[in-house]
């Protein structure tokens, strides 16, 4: 290809992401006029895009109509002990599902997937007698315990490791390394791609839960962030202007741990590591 | 692996020890970032028994007296009743704590019945819509209450007949303590511009329709339209039953066909926002009252509340409002018109029922109601009295008309109360949905409405 | 040599790698199986029983599926539950795939891009819902005012989008791909790290060019991840519910006709009719849907592996 090819091709491509970026953000665009509105003007047709009187009171009225701060510490704890469990639990469970021969290994893994179809709708009502049976209503542990051990996250890692080459075990297992070895010291140093992944995702998931911790914590001090954005929404009206300003607000952990996470996402992890 | 990866890792640690720290840290530290949260009304001074003899030295009262109750409710933060009651009563009742668990309004039936399910210790509960309410007295979840009734000298008859329609099997599981009503809002400066009278407090159908044609001006985005119908199935399957002679459970339904022609024409015709483009764009009813988009509207009474506090604000640019009285058919007086009730029910597992039963009581009798009425709120026990109460309210529309339009003489549950009532609100919500959005035909809906009930009916 | 010892030399070689396994798979399965597994065990035999949630639970055999199978709204649902599938798991597919090739370059601002296109998902999805619903509106939004122009086809000949039964399904199914397409990105971006890239160095020494590399080296690097993609699509497609709801729901929460999917059902059964029985009946067969395409798929991904 010739060099002005090359550059031309370059172009496109940049506008082409370029168009994709502004598609992308219309609708975070969207939230920031939203939130700085009077309800009745949100879903005013056409979009006005740049609010006339834009009502910065939105994102000080939040914090005085609900104790927002409280729901923001309460979503953040337990998004943090949910991402790490969930880390440490499905890579852990994964290793065995990807690297090892036991008995009864693909039945239960067909089984682990099959149970991410149940929607949760359908098994929630037993979940919660088993939950209150134990006297965790209205705990952070329930919530915690419900989110921990998801079959997702065992599938993903398992997935993953499956297509780092088999030869980098057995190596080190002739070099007299444990499984336990293995797994600490050679997958999961590889598999950072595949962590961040599983971070990010269960972060965002347990950020902006809503149902489970609907169902389960019916006290205030509890609540996440969530359920306290909807406290806006009552049964004959709804406060556009201030849910928004809250969703801005709570999009920003989950922009940041995404963009933090991204440089873990390198090319040929795993091939290094077959070199060193 | 690579220290900046572990780094992260130790400082995602340590942000959860410090959220957790930030997040079991109790009332004290948060008490004045939230008052809010701290409705619980502590009327007795439950703390510290041993204190008690020094303040209550008499020993026919002692610190064990104080009861404390569960609330189940929704909207703690928006409703101002609930704080007001719950200050009346502690003046009643000093020694009882009620304690309200908000379980939130859009699920609110969800929430309630996993909870009950599970065995939570709710004490009282409110009731939000008749489906809900069947829904829990086939549950056994709700007391029944008419021994209580009896024992306490409750005068049912000040409910006006509502208490009847509660009844199921001879036992009622619920009082009523709030009851709202249909009525016509309308911009008075937007029948200004186009030069037609008010709406008088005597409409028909027919004459409703025609008024509206009347009113709808303008082009784009400045097009006024003259009525407006909300997405929910009430807003418009309802005016079939005014008359009396049917009613939504019935099982038949050819009634409905000219209600449904007559709005689908004023959709055609665009005198009403098409049904469709309202709800896949969300658009609440109140921010087309409030810009002035719309002359007419049909909505329940609680919207007076939100409307005057709303012009106060400044949020509500339709400052110059009225209302009418309901629009009805041909050959039924005006004043008729749908009504929908909340309830406030005593739970079956509850280990205090009689003093429960005591708030519930307060709450629904005749000092609750008066409570209820000074927050804007149409009571369960409405009599002149309390409509003048709210005719009188600060911001109320002061033309005559619209203080005659809160008397009603005839108010028709929105559903009535049935064994299958959330079964049958189910198939025709979703029926009403397909018609209105052109799905199907009326006739199409109006046969699947009578087959999908003739079946529910049957099981 | 200790009695201990003794007892695990005891042990075959078999045996022992069990345990080991099991020992991986046991802090997440324990919790799993006690507070998922457990319970949705209950509720997929709560298909066979007839329960409210507190009065005494019934047998009542096939009851619930005589029903399914016999109402209406069920077929609707599961066809348009398929429909949607259909359309949204290839074309999401591809969107992520292209994407995610497209973000692993070496490109000025790459982090910047990748973040943007997982915005949706990560943006509230009433936002999401309005500026789509404002994108397409039938009458005053700027794709049918650009068809009008490309066309000159008037308005009401032109597509409803969400607001036609007939277009009802495409919309959601374009709205549901620019929402999601970013978060498979992210795993086709960490599948994509795992591909040595001496394999494409050699492949160029070989001469083979860029359609050839993605053929032969690309797609078989990336079958583990594309197994799991396609599975927890087809999964999250068949329990598609909330996009749904915030697009085609008025102010009843109802669906109807071309809107209805199953998981609708299984809320209204549960949680408006209190009739569990019913909602596990239909969440049995969406079980059932999905661990058949779960055995053809392993079955596939094991051939495909050898």
């Amino acid at each position: 290809m010739s060099k002005s090819k090359k550059a031309a091709v370059r172009i496109i491509l940049y506008l082409l992401l370029l168009i994709l970026a502004l598609v992308m953000l219309t609708p975070f665009a969207w939230m920031l006029s939203a939130s700085l509105k009077l309800s009745k003007d949100v879903f005013l047709f056409p979009i006005q895009w740049i609010p006339e009187n834009p009502r910065w009171s939105n994102y000080s009225d939040i914090w005085s109509k609900i104790p927002l701060g409280i729901f923001i510490a309460n979503t953040a704890k337990l998004t943090v002990i949910i991402t790490l469990l969930q880390l440490f639990t499905s890579s852990f469970a994964a290793y065995a599902f990807a690297k090892l021969r036991f008995k009864g290994r693909d039945l239960l893994f067909m089984g682990y997937i099959a149970t991410i179809a149940v929607p949760w709708q359908a098994y929630m009502v037993p979940q919660f007698i088993i939950m209150s049976r134990l006297h965790l209503n209205n705990t952070h542990t329930a919530i915690i315990l419900l989110q921990a051990f998801s079959a997702f996250g065992v599938f993903m890692m398992r997935q993953f490791y499956q297509s780092i080459p088999d030869e980098l075990c057995e190596a080190a297992r002739i070099d007299g390394m444990s499984e336990y070895g293995i797994y600490a010291k050679i997958m999961l140093p590889l598999s950072k791609p595949a962590l961040s992944t599983i971070t990010i995702f269960t972060f965002v998931a347990v950020w902006n839960d809503f149902l489970g911790p609907l169902i389960y914590l019916t006290k205030t001090e509890l609540k996440t962030i969530q359920i306290g954005l909807r406290m806006f929404i009552s049964q004959y009206s709804a406060e556009y202007g201030l849910i928004m300003s809250g969703s801005v607000i709570a999009l920003i952990p989950v922009l940041i741990v995404f963009l933090s996470l991204q440089k873990y996402f390198v090319e040929g992890v795993a091939s290094s590591g077959l070199k060193g | 692996m690579n220290k900046p990866f572990l780094r992260s890792l130790a400082i995602i640690v340590c942000l959860a020890l410090l959220s957790a720290c930030a997040g079991s840290s109790p009332p004290a530290a948060n008490a004045t970032q939230a008052p809010a949260s701290q409705v619980e009304a502590t009327v007795a001074p439950v703390a510290d028994p041993t204190a008690a003899p020094t303040v209550e030295p008499t020993p026919e009262a002692p610190a064990d007296n104080s009861v404390s109750l569960k609330w189940a409710l929704w909207d703690k933060e928006l409703t101002i009743y609930y704080q007001a009651l719950l200050d009346a009563y502690k003046a009643v009742k000093p020694d009882v704590t009620i304690e309200l668990l908000d379980l939130g309004s859009a699920d609110y039936n969800t929430v309630l019945t996993t909870q009950l399910q599970g065995g939570d210790d709710i004490d009282i509960i409110c009731i939000k819509d008749i489906p809900g309410y069947a829904n829990l007295v086939k549950q056994n979840f709700l007391e029944p209450l008419n021994s209580y009734i009896s024992s306490n000298n409750v005068d049912t008859s000040l409910f006006g007949g509502t208490v009847e329609q509660l009844t199921v099997n001879n036992d009622v599981y619920t009082l009523p303590f709030r009851s709202d009503f249909w009525i016509i809002y309308y911009n008075k400066d937007l029948f200004d511009k186009a030069g037609v009278a008010y709406p008088a407090n005597d409409l028909t159908l027919d004459q409703y329709d025609a008024l509206a044609r009347q009113v709808t001006f303008g082009e784009g985005p400045e097009k006024v339209f003259g009525a407006h119908y909300h997405t929910w199935r009430s807003a418009v399957q309802l005016f079939g039953v005014l008359d009396g002679l049917h009613t939504i459970v019935d099982g038949s339904y050819d009634f409905l066909k000219p209600i449904y022609e007559r709005v689908l024409k004023e959709q055609d015709d665009g005198i009403v926002q098409s049904y469709a483009e309202l709800k896949t764009t969300g658009t609440h009813y109140s921010a087309a009252f409030f810009n002035n988009q719309i002359a007419m509207m049909n909505m329940g009474s609680w919207f007076i509340a939100t409307q005057i506090a709303k012009v106060e604000s400044g949020e509500s640019f339709s400052t110059n409002w009225g209302m009418a009285k309901y629009p009805h058919p041909d050959g039924v007086p005006a004043g008729t018109t749908l009504g929908t009730i909340t309830g406030i029910s005593v739970s079956s597992h509850s280990t205090k029922k009689d003093e429960a039963f005591d708030f519930v009581n307060f709450v629904s009798g005749p000092e609750g109601a008066v409570v209820i009425a000074s927050t804007g709120t149409i009571p369960a026990i409405k009599n002149d009295d309390v409509v003048a109460a709210i005719a009188s309210l600060p911001g109320y529309p002061t033309d005559e008309g619209s203080k005659e339009a809160l008397k009603t003489v005839k108010t028709v549950l929105e559903m009535p109360l049935h064994d299958k009532s959330a079964d049958i609100e189910i198939a025709l919500n979703e029926e009403h949905d397909a018609i209105m959005t052109y799905s199907i035909t009326v006739d199409e809906g109006i046969k699947n409405m009578n087959e999908r009930v003739a079946e529910i009916l049957a099981n | 040599m200790n009695s201990a010892t003794q007892a695990r030399k005891g042990l075959s070689r078999k045996a022992k790698e069990n345990l080991i396994a099991y020992s991986f798979i046991a802090p997440n399965f324990i919790g799993f199986s006690l507070f998922t597994l457990v319970p949705l065990i209950f509720a997929l035999v709560l298909s066979v029983l007839s329960w409210d949630g507190s009065n005494p639970i019934e047998f009542v055999g096939f009851d619930n599926f005589v029903r399914m199978f016999k109402d209406k709204t069920f077929w609707q649902a599961l066809q348009n539950t398929l429909l949607y599938t259909a359309g949204v798991v290839p074309m999401t597919m591809a969107a992520a795939l292209g994407l995610a090739l497209l973000l692993n370059q070496k490109l000025r601002g790459r982090n910047f891009f990748r973040t943007v296109a997982f915005f949706p998902y990560v943006a509230s999805l009433v936002a999401v819902a309005a500026v789509w619903s404002f994108l397409f509106s039938p009458t005053r939004g700027p794709v049918n005012q650009v068809l009008h122009m490309i066309t000159n086809l008037p308005v009401s000949k032109l597509p409803g989008w969400a607001t036609d039964k007939n277009w009802a399904i495409p919309t959601v199914i374009f709205f549901s791909i620019w929402k999601t397409m970013g978060y498979y990105m992210v795993i086709y971006l960490a599948g994509l790290q795992n591909v040595n890239p001496e394999l494409y160095e050699s492949a160029s020494l070989d001469g083979a060019g860029a359609i050839n590399r993605f053929r032969y080296i690309t797609i078989p690097q990336l079958a583990p991840t594309t197994f799991f993609v396609l599975m927890i699509l087809i999964i999250n497609s068949f329990k598609v519910y909330d996009i749904f709801i915030t697009i085609f729901a008025g102010a009843d929460n109802v669906l109807s006709g071309t809107t209805r999917v199953l998981v609708y059902q299984i809320y209204n059964a549960a949680f408006r009719s209190l009739n569990y029985g019913y909602a596990s009946a239909i969440a049995l067969v969406l079980f059932l849907i999905v661990l058949i395409i779960t055995i053809i798929q392993f079955k596939g991904e094991k051939k495909f592996g050898e």
